[in-house]
């Protein structure tokens, strides 16, 4: 029987949300959640105008991820002050380096892994999210950004060595 | 070094990973609400419900319109297959219960037309015309399909008239059973076992 769409938000929501919050770097500090929420649902909106054209066998979930994506890539585009938001995510950086429990310290290496991450370009953050938040394989990363796997994997592994250089120069 | 490089990179992976975290499943229950709440509100809903009858299975769904699809002698998932994949299908009973009664009494031998708003909208013009015309049949008499074309005017249409009764969404309720061939052959029937159930039908009626 083909899928329905109340199947897809069913079985697809939760995942579509959680790789949108990823990726458009809500901070736990701030109360981001509601633009995510507005993407989530200009997804699935989306997604049901063109449901009719979808061939029942076809990857639902990729295609799903493929609509985020461009979703979240508009977002990036629309969000100017994005560059102000990344300031005060450095500038709060430095000021919880001084901590010294072990929570805020965790706090602190996530805060900067945070906002290494969100200084990548949109293609890289949205290949790392999807490989390694995901859990999806280079196939669908390629399917879902219209890129050869090689460019995948390439937009895989140099936000990952960009991010070792880094920490590593932060030891 | 090669070793050292990758265990870095597992190190790094789990960094990001901790990094982006995951959203709590407060923030997740209110967006599943929230695109929940505009699907109810943007697709259409369809109710639908089942009974025995003598032609085994019988399934109806209505919409806001009225009584939209008939079926009978098929498996659920067949019959809930042909709506459009976005509408929102809930199997209700009492939604339905007026059209199931009436059918009963159908089957019963206790009702012979049926009172009921239906939306053949999803059909041609062509299509909703041949049907109207077949609801004009009384119970207990048969048409030809080439006396149903020339009632529309269109007296060499007789093929184009029986492929429109084939797509006929609500047969039984919409008679398109009372419709044979000019040589008395009982001609098609889409419905549920085919001929047989058309044949069926057409006894309960009186008409052969």
């Amino acid at each position: 029987m083909a899928l329905r769409f109340e199947e897809l938000i069913k079985r697809h929501h939760d995942e579509n949300f959680a790789y949108l919050w990823r990726l458009m770097g809500n901070d736990r500090h701030r109360d981001g959640s509601m633009d995510v929420e507005d993407l989530t649902q200009d997804v699935f909106l989306r997604a049901y105008d063109s449901f009719a054209a979808v061939r029942s066998n076809s990857n639902h979930r990729a295609w799903l991820y493929k609509i985020a994506t461009h979703c979240a890539y508009t977002q990036f585009r629309r969000m100017k002050h994005q560059r102000d938001q990344l300031s005060w995510l450095k500038h709060s950086v430095t000021e919880l380096e001084t901590a010294s429990d072990d929570s805020s310290l965790r706090k602190d290496m996530e805060q900067r892994g945070r906002a290494l991450v969100n200084e990548l370009p949109a293609k890289q953050k949205a290949c790392i999210t999807l490989r390694y938040l995901q859990d999806l394989d280079y196939p669908e990363i390629a399917q879902i950004l219209g890129c050869s796997q090689e460019s995948a994997r390439a937009n895989v592994y140099q936000p990952i060595r960009h991010l070792r250089l880094a920490l590593e120069g932060e030891k | 070094m090669t070793t050292q490089k990758s265990k870095n990179d597992v190190f790094v992976v789990k960094h990001l990973r901790s990094a982006l975290g995951s959203p709590t499943e407060t923030a997740l229950s209110s967006s599943r609400e929230r695109v929940r709440k505009w699907f109810a509100a943007e697709a259409p809903l369809i109710q639908w419900g089942e009974m025995n009858s003598p032609l085994g299975p019988l399934f109806v769904a209505i919409n806001q319109r009225g009584l939209c699809a008939l079926d009978f002698g098929r498996q659920e998932s067949e019959f809930l297959e042909r709506f459009d994949n976005r509408a929102r299908l809930e199997r209700d009973p009492k939604a339905v219960q007026r059209v199931l009664a009436q059918l009963r009494e159908y089957f019963a031998g206790d009702r012979s037309n049926f009172n009921l708003p239906v939306d053949i909208s999803v059909l041609t013009p062509f299509q909703r015309s041949v049907l109207d015309v077949a609801c004009r049949i009384a119970p207990g008499q048969v048409w030809s399909y080439q006396r149903i074309a020339k009632e529309l005017g269109r007296p060499r249409s007789s093929r184009p008239v029986g492929g429109a009764l084939a797509r006929n969404p609500i047969p039984i309720v919409i008679p398109c059973h009372r419709v044979i061939a000019s040589d008395g052959s009982l001609g098609g029937y889409s419905g549920g076992s085919g001929l047989k159930a058309k044949r069926w039908l057409l006894r309960l009626e009186g008409a052969i």
